[in-house]
């Protein structure tokens, strides 16, 4: 049992990668606690985890070892098809490429994910209008992600990861695809709505551009998580490794 | 989802053009091949399927109505007594030959009725009327079949087994599975005037009108009872029998049939491919889904409407395209009886490979980790 406030509690999370002699760790017993309604970046260079942890806090990936609770629920316990059905109930995702259906309009990539969760169309369409106004592209819903920006693709997802009001929203490197304006933008956009929709939001980035949007930064190296800071603290040593 | 699945589909016009193409070739190919192979072996069976007997009698083996032996007349005395014949008339199908005004000739099949009932006389009229061989030497030719008839026309005369005979009508695609033309005239005239070495009280076949109520299988059984060495047959039985004597024997069955699957298989390996490559192409959407929750149900149903889309509309097509040429092209030489059943018949094969061709990604997607869509 993890405290009620808390969204996402790991202990000694491992990760390997490949068999025999091309077995590589990934996670060597990461360990973290997340508050319900924080918004945590997750960073470190690459190969030192990042997005590994944040997909088997996300419950897409299954850990080696260690414990994942999310939402009280100890995740390795679950059998894929209820890990599924615990990922459409209650967490949501941006993913770095948006992987959106490029033959699908945005309004109906939207509704999509709500129409999984078997919610009829007329409603998910009208629950997806709803959230793409609220990302500022209600004029927009009839374009498909190839008519979109980089930047309105990224709305789009933002929408996607909301439409089932989920507990938790996972976003993997929410702004690697877009310039210094937009990123900042989405990111303005991603933390007004999830205080809005009351969302815990793990955030995975390399951007150091836009850590002052996290309430707390988890560092990771070789698998491990080996500090927490706050955004000015990231900020300030950020520039300091930038000037050295 | 179903509505979304047919979106995505309808939206991504390259893909579908492609596979609707191929699902309409093999719908198209199955409905021409198999309409056309139809209609020309029906033509083996005319003389029986639209001559009005209920029952045709006839010397043993004669399994193929053009080509008869002979039987004497008089045995038919025997088959008016059983309980249930209305009527029983001789009937002679035999081959002769037409000389022609520029000295060549032609095969033909003389028919010869008898001239008070007209059993089995032609059926459908393009000139003239059918009753019109009673009248002296008078004889019916079909319209298709005038122009291997030195063109004639209603009035010119011909010469058949060395006899005068008038065209006094032109049937209307009454056209055999041999390229020889049918002649119809009376019992008698073609007995004695245009059929060679043949006793007059000879004829080829009795055909038996049933009394109405009376089942034809039942008293083709009686009557094969009083006839013991004659072969006895209700229409249904004959009709396939005569196409099946045409179908074996000639090899026709095999070369339509062998025709009609390479091609069919070039068609269903177009619509296997393309669906197959279609739904390949998407495995990071369908991944996608995954990630995001979606069960293997779910996606499953993503995949099948999709299917389901690309198969009823490409049938749909292929059925138009089939209506289209089929009333383009057919003909009495050429007939392409396009039945509900090949229709039918063409649109679950395709259904069925556009399923495999849905289900063996599928699979591959069933087995997919989700994490992939993180791994970028």
């Amino acid at each position: 049992m993890i405290a009620p406030n808390l969204a996402i509690l790991a202990r000694g999370v491992c990760k390997e990668f490949g068999s025999g002699p091309q077995r590589t760790p990934v996670l060597q017993g990461a360990g973290l606690g997340i508050a319900r309604g924080e918004v945590v970046f997750l960073v470190g260079p690459s190969g030192s985890g990042k997005t590994t942890l944040l997909s088997i806090l996300g419950c897409i990936l299954t850990p080696d070892g260690g414990s994942v609770q999310v939402l009280n629920q100890e995740v390795a316990q679950l059998r894929p098809a209820e890990l599924a059905a615990f990922r459409q109930r209650h967490l949501g995702y941006v993913f770095q490429t948006f992987n959106l259906f490029p033959t699908l309009s945005a309004l109906d990539n939207v509704a999509l994910a709500a129409t999984m969760r078997g919610v009829a169309l007329p409603t998910a369409r009208a629950q997806a209008e709803r959230l793409l106004e609220q990302v500022g592209l209600s004029r927009q819903g009839r374009l498909r992600p190839g008519q979109l920006s980089t930047g309105g693709c990224q709305r789009v997802a933002v929408a996607r990861g909301l439409v089932n009001d989920p507990a938790i929203l996972f976003a993997d490197e929410p702004t690697a695809s877009l310039d210094a304006a937009n990123g900042q933008a989405v990111m303005e956009l991603l933390t007004r709505l999830v205080k809005a929709h009351g969302v815990t939001l793990v955030v995975v980035t390399h951007d150091s551009r836009i850590l002052s949007f996290a309430n707390r930064i988890l560092h990771l190296e070789h698998g491990r998580l080996i500090r927490a800071t706050q955004p000015g603290e990231a900020a300030q040593r950020a520039t300091l490794e930038s000037v050295a | 989802m179903w509505i979304l699945a047919i979106k995505a589909m309808l939206a991504d016009r390259a893909k579908l053009a492609t596979s609707l193409f191929g699902v309409a070739f093999a719908v198209v190919l199955v409905n021409l091949q198999g309409g056309l192979l139809l209609g020309l072996i029906e033509k083996a069976s005319l003389l029986v399927d639209y001559g009005q007997a209920d029952i045709w009698v006839g010397r043993r083996y004669t399994n193929n109505v053009d080509v008869g032996s002979w039987i004497p007349e008089r045995w038919i005395q025997r088959i008016r007594k059983v309980d249930g014949v209305e009527r029983a008339e001789p009937y002679l199908v035999s081959y002769s030959e037409a000389r022609l005004a520029n000295g060549s000739f032609e095969p033909v099949i003389v028919v010869g009725s008898e001239p008070a009932s007209l059993l089995g006389n032609a059926w459908s009229m393009a000139q003239g009327d059918a009753r019109a061989v009673r009248h002296p030497d008078g004889i019916l030719v079909d319209s298709c079949d005038a122009e291997k008839l030195g063109h004639c026309r209603v009035g010119d005369t011909l010469e058949i087994n060395g006899r005068r005979a008038k065209v006094v009508g032109l049937t209307d695609g009454i056209v055999g599975f041999s390229t020889n033309p049918y002649v119809f005239t009376t019992l008698e005239r073609a007995r004695r005037q245009y059929v060679t070495g043949l006793t007059p009280e000879y004829c080829s076949f009795f055909l038996v009108k049933a009394r109405p109520g009376t089942n034809p299988r039942a008293l083709a059984a009686r009557i094969q009872r009083e006839v013991p060495h004659l072969d006895v047959y209700d229409r249904q039985t004959y009709s396939r029998m005569c196409m099946e004597y045409w179908l074996t024997r000639t090899g026709i069955g095999m070369s339509f049939g062998l025709a009609t699957f390479l091609g069919l298989l070039v068609g269903l390996a177009v619509v296997g491919q393309t669906l197959y490559a279609s739904v390949t192409e998407r495995v990071k959407e369908f991944a996608t889904l995954k990630a995001l929750g979606a069960a293997d149900q779910c996606v499953g149903q993503f995949v099948l409407a999709q299917a389901l889309g690309n198969a009823g509309l490409g049938s749909a097509l292929g059925l138009a395209i089939s209506l289209a040429i089929g009333w383009l092209v057919n003909s009495p030489r050429a007939p392409i009886n396009w039945t509900w059943w090949i229709g039918a018949l063409s649109v679950l094969l395709t259904t069925g490979v556009c399923l495999l061709a849905a289900w063996l990604p599928y699979v591959r997607i069933r087995r997919l980790d989700p994490a992939t869509v993180l791994r970028g």
